[in-house]
């Protein structure tokens, strides 16, 4: 299992869960947000990313990015529960596409005290292709975008600097079908 | 503004009431909903309810709905008059009862000040309604009132809830008729309407080969409609397969039909949990398998292929996996069954499955509902059993409370009916018995209905004896006291060394007095030969009536699946001790 999560899970208590993303069109309307991590919540699964946008403002629709952890048999419970509520148009597996496609996008603030350090983010931050947002004295702030996997490797290695201070922000994984 | 085509908030609520048919709400008035009582009072299609508590409003739109098929309605006011509710939406929600519950809101402006009886209504109620509305623009309230009446009682049904503010009452707008209204067909979620043509197909190869097929029939059975029991009854008949119900399936099959096992599950019958356990084709009609019925999972019929109809997706393959599933609604499923027999000229006259009914036979030797009545003390199960030789000529309503009386109303009361069994079975809510009597009474006028109840349960919505005296609703509340709650001392005696911890109920009233002091009639009966004179004397009365009958106070509830024992591990009598592993993993299980 690839930890992509936010929160790090106990393996043990998910020995057969696997990471799902799912995608759901919702109407916009008031308290949608609300059944769905109701949901969730009332019902025991977990919510490991969420994303909520407006997708189509004419026909007033939303799209909601969930990742989830679970065996298939509670993927497959998520998604009728989910298509269960009335203002659910459609709630869909991308695992289960033949084709799909996902990215993350992340922001990175880096506070670093001398040049060695400087130089080893600078040369991840080419490794990754990650755009530079804002560089000072000492702090810069880099936009990555991605699979949530590649933002994680890209987190690891920098860790791997010591001494540095790291903040960031991921807006957790959105993802199409084709 | 005074268009004549205008109509206050309160006005449309009525409106659409009445375009929705409507004609009889359950509800109590309050700061929140005047305007609304206002409007009531101003008009005569529509006959309002005053029920004592909101708990009870909510429970009678369940015993409404349930005995009538259609719609229940209730309407309460904001704050408490709306948390006094939630337990009955949970109730509705669990069962698959449609109800459109209106509540009172403050007005739009004091939302979120904490103003007086102010609450989240709409974020209580999310987790235990089907779908809730805070209607804060009058303009869209014709609309939303259309929308939850077919939510409520479209695909799998259940409770709808509107809040609408006190201000959205006063305002004006447009009445848009339920024939103006286009519903959007991803809110309403009717279930499919085309028969999986495979599925029949597969299931009548599956009863042509198997020899040990059983059919497992639910509660979605009932609210897929009266023509569902009638192409159920055809397909028995046709195929002369062995019928099971859950407790909310009594009377979807006649329960004194020689195919008819009665009902399955932890108090449910021998024959019916030994069927299930050893069937090679289990056909699942609107029942969810639930863990009251399955018993423990791992050891739940493990030799059979399952089919399942359910309109709803999330009941299938969610606690047990199955072979073949449909969504599509049960009446057109069945009808399709029949026809592709009929049509296809298939006889299953060679196919009477002897054996099958032969061993079946044997299990029925056991008896297991057998219980010795003495001639003095009133044994629970002989109260219910003369109750129902006494009554089973008439067209009789049954509700209940919860608890062992509740048991031993759906092993010894018979029903041949759909919709004349009412009980809470998902929630089991105690107090549930006497309002949805008084619904029950409400929507069938001239029927016997009666409230099978235990005296603990009775206590918790008592206060309703006096909404159906004012409304002069004959309905007859037949306990079973034995001064314990029941089914709680059983568990203490069978899980907890018998150690009886508050499962007594010291201080029980009078019940005689009680309903006298209500103006409704109390009768009782304290030994075996004064049982049959009172309830003959209760159904004679054309008035409420409170039936005190004294019964065994320490009679248990048998047979019984243990809780996290197998169908085929089952209790008959209190002579069989359970598995004591069993017992321990059991305890911890509800």
């Amino acid at each position: 299992m690839s930890s992509t999560s936010v929160y790090p899970t106990p393996i043990n208590a998910f020995k057969q869960s696997k990471r799902s993303v799912l995608s759901v069109i919702v109407d916009n309307e008031p308290g949608i947000l609300a059944r769905i991590v109701g949901l969730f919540s009332g019902r025991g699964y977990n919510i490991e990313a969420l994303n909520v946008t407006v997708v189509d403002v004419k026909k007033n629709l939303s799209r909601i990015t969930i990742e989830t952890l679970g065996e298939e048999k509670v993927i497959s419970q998520i998604i009728a529960q989910l298509e269960k509520l009335v203002p659910v148009h459609s709630a869909t597996n991308l695992a289960n596409l033949s084709e799909s496609y996902e990215a993350e996008i992340c922001l990175v603030k880096i506070e670093f005290e001398n040049e060695e350090q400087d130089q080893k983010i600078l040369n991840f931050a080419d490794i990754y292709r990650s755009r530079t947002v804002q560089k000072r004295q000492n702090i810069v702030v880099y936009e990555i975008s991605g699979t949530s996997e590649r933002i994680n490797k890209f987190l690891d290695d920098l860790d791997t600097i010591g001494g540095i201070k790291v903040e960031l922000v991921r807006s957790g994984p959105i993802g199409l079908g084709i | 503004m005074n268009n004549e085509n205008e109509f206050t908030g309160a006005d449309i609520l009525l409106k659409a009431l009445k375009d929705q048919e409507v004609d009889t709400i359950f509800g109590y008035p309050g700061g929140a909903v005047l305007p609304i009582y206002d409007a009531i009072f101003g008009q005569n299609f529509l006959k309002h309810v005053l029920v004592r508590q909101e708990a009870g409003a909510v429970h009678a739109a369940e015993g409404y709905a349930r005995s009538s098929g259609k719609v229940g309605v209730l309407l309460v006011t904001s704050g408490p008059g709306v948390t006094n509710v939630v337990t009955g939406l949970t109730d509705a929600l669990m069962d698959s009862i449609p109800i459109v519950c209106i509540s009172g809101q403050v007005p739009s402006h004091l939302i979120g000040t904490d103003a007086f009886q102010e609450c989240d209504t709409t974020g209580i109620t999310r987790p235990c309604t089907k779908h809730n509305y805070l209607v804060k623009d009058v303009n869209k309230l014709s609309e939303t009132i259309h929308e939850a009446f077919k939510i409520a009682s479209s695909g799998r049904p259940g409770p709808v809830l509107i809040d609408i503010p006190k201000d959205v009452q006063f305002a004006k707008s447009k009445y848009i008729s339920k024939k103006d209204i286009s519903f959007r067909e991803h809110r309403i979620k009717a279930g499919s309407k085309n028969v999986d043509k495979n599925f029949v197909k597969e299931l009548v190869n599956h009863i042509k080969k198997s020899e040990r097929p059983i059919f497992y029939v639910g509660g979605g059975c009932l609210n897929s409609g009266h023509q569902a029991s009638q192409e159920l009854i055809k397909l028995v008949n046709k195929t002369n397969i062995p019928i099971t119900t859950t407790l909310h399936g009594l009377g979807c099959f006649p329960g004194e039909d020689k195919s008819s096992l009665g009902m399955l599950g932890m108090h449910g019958n021998y024959e019916a949990n030994l069927a299930m356990n050893k069937c090679d084709l289990m056909i699942n009609v609107g029942a969810r398998f639930d863990d009251r019925v399955t018993g423990r999972l791992d050891a739940f019929s493990p030799d059979s292929i399952k089919f399942h109809i359910d309109i709803d997706q999330s009941s299938i393959n969610k606690n047990v996996k199955v072979n073949f599933h449909t969504n599509t609604d049960i009446t057109l499923t069945l009808k399709e069954i029949n026809l592709f027999i009929d049509s296809n000229n298939i006889d299953f006259g060679d196919k009477d499955y002897d054996n099958w009914w032969g061993q079946i036979n044997e299990w029925r030797k056991k008896e297991c509902l057998h219980y010795e009545q003495g001639d003095e003390v009133i044994k629970p199960q002989h109260a219910i059993s003369r109750l129902y030789e006494l009554t089973k000529q008439k067209d009789t309503f049954v509700t209940t409370e919860v608890g062992q009386h509740q048991m031993w109303a759906a092993q010894y009361y018979k029903f041949s009916k759909p919709n004349r069994w009412i009980t809470s079975g998902g929630l089991g809510t105690m107090g549930f018995g006497m309002p949805a009597a008084v619904g029950a009474q409400m929507a069938n006028p001239d029927s016997l209905v009666i409230d099978i109840a235990g005296e603990a349960s009775f206590l918790m919505n008592i206060q309703e004896i006096a909404t159906a005296v004012q409304y002069k609703l004959p309905i007859k509340i037949f306990i079973l006291n034995n001064e314990y709650m029941g089914m709680v001392r059983q568990w203490q005696e069978l899980l907890h060394g018998s150690r009886y911890s508050e499962s007594y109920v010291d201080a029980l009233p009078d019940f005689k007095k009680l309903a006298e002091s209500f103006n409704a009639v109390g009768v009782r009966a304290k030994n075996i030969a004064e049982l049959d004179d009172t309830i003959n004397e209760m159904i004679s009365i054309d008035r409420p009536v409170i039936a005190d009958i004294w019964v065994d106070k320490k009679e248990n509830c048998f047979p019984m699946i243990p809780s996290g024992a197998a169908h085929h591990e089952m209790l008959l009598s209190k002579y069989d001790k359970e598995n004591p592993e069993n017992q321990e993993k059991g305890k911890v299980l509800v």
